[in-house]
């Protein structure tokens, strides 16, 4: 099964991979699935501008259109872009006895060969994983205050997949980590840290 | 969320051809609901894909085709898909609130797909209604959808009847009837411009 995996990765890894044959020098700032960064930013903006568009169309077709369009996103995030792009993922499992646990994994960052995971493709995945989730939550307020029942259904919609995404994505970051809160301090303790020698050093 | 499965190799690296994956694993359960055998796939490997393809399909032929279709009293996209989903969901909480042993997206998933038969209906009674309307007409309709919706309570308590306890199946598969009822009537009545 390994060897199936691998043939059939070289099928999928040229229509994905964007780069040559690896190099030693590690590329941090090269796109290397620019058809997953696409897909992944394409679907979420669109489903946000279609359903701008609402006062053009008809609403009925809006809302069809939306729906679909973040059920590709969904699909496309989850399945695709979280893989490919920053090496995270999720999925559901029924174990024997019928019991359903959630597992999130990321990938291992193994020390030899070059740092898989590029900067700039994790800062698009996880800055479009996380502008959007907000704005959709923005609209939702927007629908509920200004009596827009009919495009509730749509919003609520496109806030629960996002945001789902969104859980699962965060909770693989935190991995083996138990307490969200313990990695948020520690994160902006370094962040302050940095700040502070960094002032020193410049001073 | 929306299926479960493992997911072959390691992430970070394209997994064969995921899409195809998916609809294939749609397609079973597809041929499943259409012959209910005593099997577990529809409950062990859910996915919620089915039932969201089947459910949009469902909400556009329920659209009517005159162009101001606002206030004609037709079900609007939105109020079917909220229909059929908060619908599910509810039936799920029932479920469970009786003491099922099934897990959500699991009850979820068994409820999406038994609407199949449902969406067969509908897309018969848009064929016949291309005919000329009448009694005749009415009647072929009728007799259609009574034959899908009974097709879709078989074969949603195929696989959930046994996740209850044996005291409490009449009152968990009561919501599931109401549920698949509605979802025939608004069929039934369906008439395009």
């Amino acid at each position: 099964m390994l060897q199936q995996d691998s043939s059939d990765d070289t099928e999928d890894v040229s229509l994905f991979d964007a780069e040559e044959e690896t190099t030693n020098r590690p590329r941090k700032s090269k796109i290397r699935h620019p058809v997953a960064a696409f897909f992944h930013l394409f679907f979420r903006v669109s489903a946000m501008v279609v359903c701008l568009l609402c006062e053009l169309l008809s609403s009925s077709f809006i809302t069809c259109m939306v729906t679909i369009i973040l059920s590709c996103d969904f699909w496309a995030v989850k399945n695709v872009a979280g893989r490919l792009m920053v090496g995270l993922r999720w999925w559901n499992h029924i174990a024997e006895d019928g019991k359903s646990h959630w597992v999130f994994e990321s990938r291992k960052e193994s020390s030899q060969e070059t740092k898989t995971v590029s900067e700039a493709e994790s800062r698009i995945f996880w800055l479009g994983l996380i502008a959007c989730p907000v704005l959709w939550v923005i609209f939702a307020f927007n629908a509920l205050f200004s009596f827009r029942v009919e495009w509730l259904a749509v919003v609520i919609m496109g806030v629960v997949l996002q945001g789902a995404n969104l859980y699962g994505y965060i909770r693989c970051k935190v991995g083996s980590r138990k307490n969200l809160t313990s990695m948020a301090t520690s994160h902006f303790g370094k962040q302050f840290l940095r700040q502070n020698t960094g002032d020193d050093q410049t001073s | 969320m929306a299926e479960a499965e493992e997911s072959p190799g390691d992430p970070g690296t394209a997994s064969p051809r995921p899409l195809m994956r998916d609809l294939k694993a749609v397609g079973k359960k597809f041929m499943h609901v259409l012959y209910p055998r005593k099997s577990n796939t529809l409950l062990r490997d859910w996915d919620l894909w089915g039932p969201l393809i089947l459910c949009v399909t469902l909400a556009l032929m329920l659209q009517r085709d005159s162009v101001d279709s606002e206030k004609d009293g037709g079900p609007q996209f939105a109020e079917v898909f909220v229909i059929v989903w908060f619908g599910a969901v509810t039936i799920t909480l029932n479920s469970k609130l009786l003491g099922g042993n099934i897990s959500f997206f699991q009850s979820l998933c068994v409820l999406g797909y038994c609407i199949l038969p449902l969406t067969v209906a509908m897309l018969i009674c848009r064929l016949v209604l291309l005919a000329d309307p009448g009694p005749v007409n009415f009647m072929v309709r009728l007799f259609v959808v009574i034959v899908m919706f009974a097709w879709s309570i078989v074969a949603s308590t195929a696989f959930l009847a046994d996740s209850q306890p044996p005291n409490r199946r009449a009152l968990a598969v009561y919501p599931v009837f109401l549920f698949y009822f509605v979802i025939s009537w608004m069929i039934l009545t369906f008439t395009p411009q």
